[in-house]
């Protein structure tokens, strides 16, 4: 009775029993795992750098905020935008300068509040501080500026907000 | 068996290797603070030298096949 020849189970080939064979087999392998590894991480940094680009494209629809008569220089104004869900502060600054921003603070999303004495965004959970007139980060933890809303006045008087750069 | 030579060069290759993805994992973390803070040139300043350390680890491999 003649046997018929098996080829040698996977894990043998993966784990032979000379040393001369684990050494070729296992080291090449090792190499071109890191080499995939190192293609992995290059494509995930273009992918940050790619979602990092394109979350600062601007998006809302235009919209009429509030009529700037209302506003007295140095105040602010409360409203949504781009949607109703997202709290957005305008303020109007000494030189008849308009800002507007998201209320919500790039840290974790608490509500900043305008401070007109110091001219600056204060955000009362962990005392973040931002620029009112470019919305910098000044102090705090905050990691990054608040997102702009792009702002004009129009023939009617009225302030309207353009589109919103996401924070 | 396998010729001294030759194991000296794929261990110099996975040396070289290893390298290259330690940085790698250290220019993900530049790239997700990056992220974090908003900057975009420096998220594609990372991308680039990542793509290039990349490639330089597939000319290893590819010099490792063809010895």
């Amino acid at each position: 009775m003649s046997e018929v020849p098996v080829d040698p189970p996977v894990w043998r080939r993966d784990f032979p029993y000379t040393s001369s064979g684990e050494d070729d087999v296992t080291r090449r392998d090792f190499v071109r795992y890191l080499m995939l590894a190192s293609a992995g991480f290059a494509v995930g940094n273009v992918g940050i750098a790619a979602w990092s680009s394109l979350r600062s494209i601007n998006h809302g629809e235009p919209q009429r905020i509030v009529k700037l008569a209302d506003v007295p220089e140095g105040g602010s104004y409360l409203f949504r935008y781009p949607t109703a869900d997202d709290p957005a502060i305008l303020v109007r600054l000494p030189g008849d300068q308009l800002a507007a921003f998201s209320q919500k603070c790039t840290h974790l999303s608490c509500v900043v509040y305008y401070q007109e004495s110091d001219q600056r965004f204060e955000c009362p959970c962990h005392e973040g501080v931002f620029d009112a007139r470019t919305g910098d980060v000044l102090e705090g933890p905050p990691p990054r500026p608040l997102g702009r809303i792009d702002v004009e006045v129009r023939d009617d008087g009225a302030v309207w907000a353009l589109a919103a750069e996401e924070s | 068996m396998i010729p001294r030579s030759r194991r000296s060069v794929t261990s110099a290759v996975l040396v070289y290797l290893l390298l290259i993805v330690s940085l790698q994992i250290f220019l993900v973390t530049v790239a997700v603070d990056a992220l974090q803070s908003g900057n975009d040139g420096l998220a594609w300043t990372t991308a680039v030298v990542s793509v290039v350390l990349a490639a330089g680890g597939a000319l290893f491999y590819r010099y490792l096949r063809s010895s």
